[in-house]
């Protein structure tokens, strides 16, 4: 999506940010944002899943407008 | 995809055994085991035994997307310890893993400790001496331990799946050191694997599996009810990739166990039938979250999942994969699979 012109974010958790950084660089777009979520949140609260997600959201509008600027 | 060159870079190295290795070991090119100084006089004499142009390339190998020229499996393949005559097989199994089917990309990057098993059959096991007899899947014969392992490297040095990096297995298993057998065709009630799978016996091919583990199943049993029960009551475990997924199991008989089948009037389909339905297990085995995982990947299959739904380990039968390999001996294996993969398998040419 982002060779073709579009903003594009991908979300990793930590565990995984790692392999997403160097995917993204093997596939020719080592700038690809990526918004982090903490890992694991398989056991979380519903609470605290709602304020991952909030905080993610955010990370994903400012990594967008970035990204297009 | 990303940029690769052609051709695979030389360096030079002193003329030293410990030298090279340490150069090996600081650069993550190894296993974490010693390896063969690939050099070019080795690299070309692989290369003979092949009619593919050194510089063909083969498949993309996920998730770095490496390119697997013909040259970069045989220099993988001189670092394992292959002899140069193993070099179609290995070109054979880089095709297969990279069929869509099999899903490279998830078997290189889980958390799940899914090693790729080679399976070799035809005319090219008998002559590069695949062992598919006693210890088939242990230590001792020379084709099985390179193979296994110059595929192992394959992945990850041209695919790029670096232990804690790009491959993300939590624990891992032996079976990704090395992990390669054939089948006991000589010995065997059935067809076998590639001609099950529309290969004609004369044919060899190298099929490839995703494979999580081995269980071993040692049952005295004699009776073609009693064992089928005992290895479908093998099977259901509820951790388990292939019952939240719909997976691919695979069994290694033993052929005294095969042959008690046999002798009951079984062939092949009929025990993957008996073995489908006898593993069924309840939904409500499954933890909580294991039962909302199955439901986003089942329900299209069976519909809304209840407690009380007996879950089958694979969309159908034919999805459970049996070969007849190991020596004498009550003994059978189960191999539980990455449940998101199906096995691929291709022809060895030009062996």
């Amino acid at each position: 999506m982002a060779k073709q012109g579009k903003a594009a974010v991908t979300v990793c958790s930590t565990a995984f940010l790692t392999l997403g950084r160097a995917q993204a660089r093997a596939l020719g777009n080592a700038e690809l944002p990526i918004a982090v979520i903490p890992h694991p949140f398989g056991g979380r609260t519903r609470d605290e899943v709602r304020k991952i997600a909030e905080q993610c959201a955010a990370d994903i509008a400012k990594l967008v407008s970035g990204a297009s600027s | 995809m990303s940029a690769v060159p052609d051709r695979a870079a030389t360096f030079e190295a002193p003329d030293d055994f410990d030298a090279i290795n340490r150069i090996y070991r600081e650069k993550n090119w190894s296993d974490g085991l010693p390896v063969v100084p690939p050099t070019a006089a080795r690299v070309d004499a692989m290369l003979k035994h092949t009619q593919r142009a050194r510089h063909d390339m083969v498949a993309c190998i996920a998730p770095g997307f490496g390119a697997a020229t013909v040259e970069r499996i045989a220099i993988n393949a001189v670092l394992a310890g292959c002899d140069p005559e193993y070099l179609p097989v290995l070109i054979a199994a880089t095709e297969a893993v990279a069929d869509p089917a099999f899903n490279l990309q998830g078997i290189q990057a889980t958390t799940n400790p899914v090693a790729v098993w080679l399976v070799v059959n035809g005319p090219i096991a008998r002559k590069l001496q695949v062992n598919a007899t006693f210890n088939c899947i242990g230590q001792g014969a020379w084709a099985n331990a390179t193979l296994g392992r110059a595929l192992r490297l394959i992945l990850q040095n041209i695919g790029g799946a670096l232990p804690g990096a790009m491959d993300r297995a939590t624990h891992g298993q032996p079976g990704k050191y090395t992990f390669c057998c054939a089948e006991n065709e000589e010995h065997h009630p059935w067809q076998p694997l590639h001609v099950e799978r529309g290969f004609a016996l004369t044919d060899s091919t190298v099929t490839v599996v995703g494979a999580e583990g081995t269980m071993n199943m040692n049952t005295h049993a004699k009776d073609a009810d009693e064992l089928a029960r005992v290895i479908a009551e093998t099977m259901m475990h509820p951790p388990s990739n292939e019952y939240v997924h719909g997976g691919e199991p695979w069994f290694i008989l033993g052929s005294e166990h095969a042959d008690i089948f046999h002798r009951a009037g079984w062939d092949k389909a009929r025990v993957k039938r008996e073995l489908w339905q006898r593993s069924k297990m309840a939904v409500r085995q499954l933890s909580v979250k294991e039962i909302d995982r199955a439901r986003a990947s089942r329900t299209k299959e069976f519909g809304e999942l209840s407690a009380d739904t007996l879950l089958p380990i694979s969309p159908s039968p034919d999805d459970i994969q049996l070969i007849v390999a190991g020596g004498p001996g009550t003994h059978s294996v189960y191999v539980p699979c990455f449940g998101n993969s199906r096995a691929a398998t291709r022809p060895v040419r030009g062996a």
